[in-house]
């Protein structure tokens, strides 16, 4: 039997999925040549020291509208071990479902104390943690009434861990009906939040949310 | 490919970058890869190139808003890793990683002539992010490069090949060797994209 590549699906309802999506099946990378296709992200990344708290623009400044959430989780390879000292970089919308982003052209509703970007890094066990508001849905596609759920953007640069990803949020309405989340079939329920108590924190929600790196991104020490 | 212990934790799935990459996240050292940053006295060594092209859906039209990563070895083949640190060949000057979102769906990256790691023709693994997809990844050669005949991955884009190499397009005032390399996600003239998960 001929071993052959991946055939990537294109997401339902999804017209840029289906303008970008590879029609032929993926070529296997030939054995011994793997590590060639792995990036090591070099460590000069930087973040400021109040980028982890996205529910203000700054300290002292107010609060953003919406509900303020926090995450955390520990970022692993699928060995199980830390990823530490990595970069997540994170993007949302914010409550009204509007990215501060020039080309949101969307006309939601700004929010002047949202700025809706921050990086944070994992510790030296892996562990992340940030504030943010707890994003809008948005209508993505008005001429069929299809919606995105609520969602986080996460982009995990961490030596050759690499990973860009969605957190999503429990029992939202719209989750059964998107494009990205009708590909994932069952396993979407990994990207999905764990709500736990706030444990004091000032905020009004706390999600868990564990980060597995898989595939030959996560494999290059083990 | 792949082999998962069987004990291994389930992955967290890749899924779409969407169109907002936040620009606020650029790097111009990772722009550039001819210097260790605009503002530093530090040039990598190697011939300077410049390649740029497009990145273009199965209809022919501009990718705007991709994000793409780039990653390729030194002027003396060698690829900056862990396992390489302390070879004196690594140039501390070049770490071979470079990252640019492209508004338009038009990129144009500065870096220099990757040399040929051991049985390899130069190369550059190129990686697209964008809207609609979560990640594509090819590898992409210089036509006019020693080496080509033989390399791996050429040879498994079998009469695709072609579709692998950058053009050569002259030289500016400044002497660095233009290249130019279309990226087509999908589509007719699709360009090979690989991946190490079966089917």
């Amino acid at each position: 039997m001929t071993k052959q590549g991946r055939i990537l699906g294109i997401g339902p309802t999804d017209n840029t999925s289906d303008q970008r999506t590879p029609r032929q099946p993926l070529r296997l990378i030939p054995e011994g040549v793997r590590d060639s296709f792995v990036p090591v992200v070099p460590a000069t990344y930087r973040t400021g020291p109040h980028e982890w708290d996205l529910t203000r623009t700054a300290p002292g400044r107010p609060r953003a509208q919406g509900t303020a959430i926090e995450v955390t989780g520990t970022l692993r390879s699928e060995s199980g071990r830390p990823v530490s000292h990595a970069l997540i970089e994170i993007w949302n919308a914010n409550t009204h479902g509007r990215y501060r982003h020039v080309e949101d052209h969307s006309g939601l509703q700004l929010d002047e104390n949202f700025y809706g970007m921050g990086r944070v890094l994992t510790d030296a066990a892996g562990r992340y943690r940030f504030w943010t508001i707890s994003p809008g849905a948005y209508l993505a596609r008005p001429d069929i009434g299809r919606w995105r759920p609520k969602h986080i953007h996460l982009s995990v640069s961490g030596g050759s861990a690499r990973l860009i990803t969605q957190m999503y949020f429990p029992d939202e309405p719209n989750n059964a009906s998107d494009p990205m989340a009708i590909l994932m079939g069952d396993a979407f329920a990994r990207n999905i939040g764990t709500p736990r108590d706030v444990n004091g924190a000032d905020v009004d929600e706390a999600y868990d949310f564990d980060i597995v790196v898989g595939g030959r991104n996560a494999t290059y020490f083990e | 490919m792949t082999t998962r212990q069987p004990n291994a934790l389930p992955a967290t799935n890749e899924d779409t970058s969407g169109p907002y990459f936040p620009i606020a996240f650029a790097d111009p050292a990772l722009e550039d890869l001819t210097c260790v940053h605009p503002g530093v006295v530090g040039e990598a060594s190697g011939t300077r190139i410049i390649l740029r092209g497009r990145v273009l859906d199965r209809h022919g039209d501009l990718a705007n808003g991709a994000l793409l990563e780039f990653w390729q070895t030194n002027a003396k083949g060698i690829y900056r890793t862990p396992a390489t640190e302390g070879d004196p060949a690594i140039d501390p000057w070049f770490h071979g990683y470079g990252r640019q979102r492209t508004a338009t769906g038009a990129y144009e990256f500065r870096t220099i002539m990757p040399g040929a790691a051991p049985g390899r023709a130069p190369n550059i693994t190129i990686t697209v992010f964008s809207d609609g997809i979560n990640r594509i990844v090819t590898q992409m050669f210089f036509a006019d490069a020693d080496g080509n005949d033989t390399d791996p991955v050429l040879k498994a884009a079998g009469a695709d090949a072609p579709r692998l190499l950058a053009r050569h397009d002259g030289r500016t005032a400044k002497g660095e060797e233009v290249y130019v390399f279309d990226i087509v996600m999908a589509g007719p003239d699709e360009t090979p994209f690989f991946d190490d998960l079966e089917s």
